[in-house]
């Protein structure tokens, strides 16, 4: 406190100790709280700075998640795996990382040899986060390189395809790429579905993905795809394919098509003429688009059964006749026009329905779209839009117009099973599923007609199906020979033929259907043909004597059964059935 | 008074930060026992994927069938032939009586020590 006086001298005035200390303490204190603030800035900002860092998680592009993702195990109807996933390491290296890049390229050269050296060198030079080296090796190799002890150089856990059949269902399965992406067949439709989705999310992992049911059966898809090799060598085929269907619940029990390749190759799936026949192969059908023709006329009512067709002369088409390849020429029955494949009497009979109906039917048959199926690979079919005189002709014998085996597999199944055209499936379904999705083609009498036709044709004497039907015995198999020529140089060769077989069995109360197709056999021995009946029908038959008894079809040699299937008019021209 | 509260709380936090610590360690250490097990169990579900693989070969048709092959004269098997199959319907029906004449026979003639199952057994070789 100061004291001042006037008249006094000035006086001088000090601060107390007391005063100077509290005044120093309390610069002590600010000093204190800046730097404690400073200090709390700085943590903050660090962790801000933190906060902001992005670490690279991807691999190349792809998340850490796409590339250990799993696929789910396909199970063919029994339980059989028919793919699954393998952990399998893979090679990768941190180039930044590296130290010595000579040194690691010597020494990773000394366990994997065939690697260029001046390639991986470049890989492993730079300042990249994540380089792969080698991808889906062995266990063995892992252990080898770990051991090197190269720092910046480690493994990932991949999952690897693999398919334990190799070739045996390559065109159902298809095939993966390296990132376990589907790239053909099922596995492709798979990803289109939902697989892909979940694999991008993460949620792919572990083992925890419910298996796929398929509905092949993998005992049955071995004996086509045995039955097809063995015709490959023994008509010298450039070509063959099959494919057998359950008719009721459309659920595809074989599909094979040769030259194939082996999935867990997926390079070999790019060679010539590996493409799936069955569904992306359009081929004129020849005589087994004879069924549809006929199946038409007796559904419109404008042919009957017991009708009679003039095939005496080949019809006429300006300067074109078109005659019949084992001419009767004589006046024929609706079931010998079929038995004899007479080409003269189906275009008599398709001309009952005139061409706008035919045409229509094929429409109601769906042989002018896509048949709705899992696979990615199919084509759209080639069937004129309107058809000329001479052209629906052609058409009623399966010519000038062209469809997958799959759409004649779908149309024989509706033929024979009662008249309801069912889209086929990949996918395991029961009858009670399948049943909302029946659409009515035929009806169910025509349906029994078409059964009866077909039978005729595998037994009675003259039959184009009688080769078919020798080693088939008792399992009531029947169908059709289509014997189609390609067309080569413009023209229609006669010794480069396209073989079908359209068959289903037992017909006294069918299950399953199925189409053989050979494309340009020769003839076994010199006693042979090569007309249908000979290879794709005797083909027929061997398969179905194999899969008959695992499919529970047991063989009945009791004559009532197929006469149960002959319609009672048929009795009056045939009393005796046959 | 004060004083003895001070001792006790010391010895107190003593003691709970070698409780604290000796808690933290064992964790730790149960933390990398784990860690191990993950990584023991994923190796294994590993080779279980490879070996799954490997089952799912050997049991494919394509692999079986080359091996039935092989055998086939041997064991003397053949493709099943349609003359094979029978049904329950094939089988005779039982007959509505015993046949006690023919098991009067049989009896005796085990009494008398003719046993017909040795005569069967000399014609197929087994003594």
């Amino acid at each position: 406190m100061t004291i001042t006086a006037d008249g006094l001298p000035q006086t001088i005035s000090l601060d107390g100790v007391r005063k100077a200390r509290v005044n120093l303490t309390q610069a002590r204190i600010r000093w204190m709280v800046l730097a404690v603030v400073l200090g709390f800035a700085a943590v903050g900002g660090r962790l801000v700075q933190l906060g902001m860092v992005e670490t690279d998680t991807t691999i190349e592009g792809q998340t850490r998640d796409a590339i250990t993702a799993t696929r789910p195990p396909i199970l063919d109807r029994n339980g059989l795996e028919m793919a699954v996933d393998i952990r399998v390491p893979s090679l990768y290296a941190e180039p930044r990382r590296i130290i010595d890049v000579e040194e690691a390229v010597t020494k990773l050269r000394t366990v994997l040899p065939d690697i260029d050296e001046k390639w991986l060198r470049n890989r492993l030079s730079g300042d990249q986060g994540f380089v792969w080296i080698k991808r889906e090796l062995t266990p063995a190799i892992e252990e080898q390189v770990m051991r090197l002890g190269i720092p910046g150089v480690d493994f990932i856990t991949e999952s690897k395809r693999f398919y334990p059949a190799m070739n045996e269902a390559s065109h159902v399965l298809g095939s993966t790429n390296v990132d376990n992406q589907g790239i053909a067949g099922i596995e492709r439709a798979m990803d289109n579905e939902s697989i892909s989705l979940l694999q991008d999310l993460g949620l792919a992992r572990g083992n925890a993905l419910t298996p796929v049911d398929l509905s092949i059966d993998m005992r049955v898809q071995h004996v086509l795809h045995d039955q097809l090799v063995d015709a490959m060598t023994r008509y010298q085929a450039i070509a063959a394919a099959g494919v057998m269907m359950d008719i009721y619940t459309g659920e595809i029990i074989a599909l094979a098509s040769l030259p194939d390749f082996n999935p867990n190759d997926p390079a070999s799936a790019l060679v010539k003429d590996t493409f799936n026949r069955v569904t992306s192969g359009i081929f004129e059908p020849g005589s087994i688009f004879k069924t549809v023709t006929l199946a038409g006329a007796l559904d419109e009512g404008t042919a009957k059964i017991t009708d009679e067709f003039d095939a005496r002369y080949g019809v006429r088409f300006g300067r074109f006749t078109i005659d019949d390849f084992h001419g009767k020429h004589r006046i024929l029955t609706m079931p010998e026009v079929y038995k004899y494949s007479s080409n003269i009497g189906t275009i008599r009979i398709m001309q009952t329905m005139g061409k706008e109906n035919y045409r229509a039917f094929l429409s109601r048959m769906k042989f002018d779209q896509r048949v709705q199926f899992e696979l990615p690979e199919m084509r759209v079919p080639s069937v004129p839009k309107d058809f000329s005189e001479v052209g629906a002709a052609t058409a009623s014998f399966g010519h000038g117009l062209s469809v997958s085996p799959l759409h004649m597999l779908t149309a024989y199944a509706a033929f024979v099973n009662g008249g309801n055209y069912i889209a086929p499936t990949l996918y395991k379904r029961s009858v009670a599923q399948a049943e909302p999705l029946y659409e009515r083609v035929i009806r169910p009498e025509t349906s029994a007609e078409i059964r009866y036709l077909m039978r005729l044709n595998a037994i009675s004497s003259g039959g184009s199906g009688s080769q078919m039907n020798k080693a088939a015995l008792g399992y009531r198999v029947g169908g059709k020979t289509g014997t189609a020529e390609k067309v080569v140089d413009g023209r229609y060769s006669s010794n480069k033929v396209t073989n079908f077989f359209a068959s289903a069995f037992p017909l006294d109360n069918p299950r399953y259907a199925m189409v053989i197709m050979v494309d340009e056999p020769k003839a076994e021995n010199p006693q042979s043909g090569t007309t249908a009946g000979w290879n794709a029908g005797s083909l027929t038959g061997r398969v179905v004597q194999r899969v008959a008894p695992m499919l529970g079809v047991a063989p009945d040699f009791s004559q009532v059964l197929d006469q149960s299937i002959v319609p009672p008019e048929v009795r009056r021209i045939f009393p005796e059935g046959y | 008074m004060i004083r003895r509260i001070n001792i006790f709380l010391i010895c107190t936090s003593i003691v709970m930060l070698v409780g604290v610590y000796m808690l933290k360690f064992s964790i730790e250490s149960t933390a990398t026992e784990r860690t191990s097990l993950q990584s023991h169990i994923s190796e294994q579900e590993d080779e279980l994927t490879v070996l799954k693989a490997d089952w799912a070969v050997l049991n494919q048709p394509a692999y079986v069938e080359p091996i039935v092959r092989r055998h086939q004269a041997e064991l003397a098997i053949d493709q099943v032939k349609q003359e094979q199959f029978g049904s329950f319907a094939d089988l005779p029906m039982r007959p509505a009586k015993p046949d006690t004449a023919a098991m009067d026979a049989l009896f005796q003639a085990i009494d008398a020590g003719i046993d017909p199952i040795d005569a069967i057994l000399e014609l197929e070789g087994i003594e």
